[in-house]
């Protein structure tokens, strides 16, 4: 007897989650709208035929002197490890042609707005790579230890009630800022510049600097491409059905 | 058989068209959806969801700047309603940062 209380229980607790289902179909169909996914098509920043040759000048980096004093930014060499990520991008997802620089090639100077203005300077290097663009810039990475005190929400065990407490977080948070020019390699003009930022944080107080890097890195990722290609960026909107 | 998809497209109320092309903006034919929402536009120039659904097709084309355009118009007609506000702000965030890094306000065309 009493088992079949409780199937009937159980029966009508299906009843009621058919008619919820059914109800909410009803509505969702009623209301006649739809979320759709976009890509929206992004041009390239640079008016490029595609197949320029290219080439990857130094970039003044921007944390020298920090880097004397924070050990874990020893172990980044920022210069070679941006180069290389830039390079193998360039040649994965464009059809640029990469042409390489002397390695003896040194900046004119490390402030951003001269180089800038170092017109000789790039048309000098282009002729002497056949390069048609160049791209330098500077390159910021700094290590943060934004470890701390935090406000935590706890509902005790005992009373049910609802304290606050203050616990102690270990977070690394990792800062890498790009300034990028590009140069014409025939005129030594700047053509464009711009700069992308991006901050992760993450858990813990000794999270790897690489990492951190590369996390930053492949974030910017889409927007470092779409100077040179077009590229896609997703989204998601409403359309109404009827 | 030009002309008789031409004289149904005419004879079709903006409802119907709005219907045929959010079916196929769900297949991701852009292209077709723009234009059965234009044409239910021609037919009920001051209808909401018609404006809002070309907008989001032009979008995907890359049309930008006709899509705030279309985007600005439907909230006129229907300043309350969520789903346009939702998607005008998402287009608004994006366009803003688009316009930003390109240096100018057209877009696709």
């Amino acid at each position: 007897m009493a088992r079949n209380t409780k199937l009937g229980a159980r029966g009508v607790g299906r009843v009621v989650a058919l008619i919820l289902v059914s109800m909410l179909s009803a509505l969702s169909a009623s209301a006649g709208v739809a979320q759709v996914k976009l890509k929206l098509p992004l041009k390239p920043r640079l008016p490029l035929r595609g197949n320029e040759r290219i080439a990857l000048a130094p970039f003044v980096i921007a944390t020298e002197a920090e880097k004397a004093r924070d050990k874990r930014l020893q172990n980044v060499d920022l210069q070679a490890e941006f180069q290389r990520f830039l390079k193998k991008q360039i040649e994965k997802k464009t059809k640029l042609e990469i042409v390489p620089v002397p390695p003896e090639v040194k900046l004119p100077t490390q402030n951003l707005t001269e180089l800038g203005r170092s017109t000789e300077f790039w048309r000098a290097l282009g002729g002497q790579t056949g390069a048609e663009i160049i791209v330098s810039g500077s390159l910021e990475f700094r290590v943060e230890d934004r470890s701390g005190y935090k406000t935590e929400e706890y509902v005790s065990p005992i009373d049910s009630r609802t304290y606050y407490r203050q616990v102690y977080v270990e977070q690394t948070g990792f800062l890498f800022d790009i300034v990028f020019m590009v140069f014409d390699g025939h005129s030594g003009e700047k053509i464009l510049q711009d700069e992308f930022k991006d901050f992760r944080q993450t858990g813990g107080r000794r999270a790897d600097e690489l990492q951190g890097l590369f996390e930053n890195l492949f974030s910017l990722e889409n927007q470092i491409l779409n100077l040179f290609v077009a590229r896609d960026r997703e989204a998601e909107r409403y359309i109404f059905t009827d | 058989m030009a002309a008789g998809c031409s004289s149904y497209a005419r004879t079709e109320k903006a409802q119907t068209q709005i219907s045929f092309g959010s079916s196929v903006a769900r297949r991701g034919l852009w292209r077709e959806a723009a234009f059965r929402f234009q044409e239910a536009i021609e037919r009920e120039p001051n209808n909401a969801r018609a404006h809002n659904n070309l907008a989001v097709a032009l979008e995907a084309e890359g049309e930008f700047a006709r899509a705030l355009a279309e985007y600005k118009r439907a909230l006129e007609l229907d300043p309350n309603d969520t789903y346009i506000r939702r998607n005008y702000a998402r287009f608004a965030e994006f366009y803003t940062s688009y316009t930003r890094t390109t240096g100018k306000a057209t877009g696709g065309s």
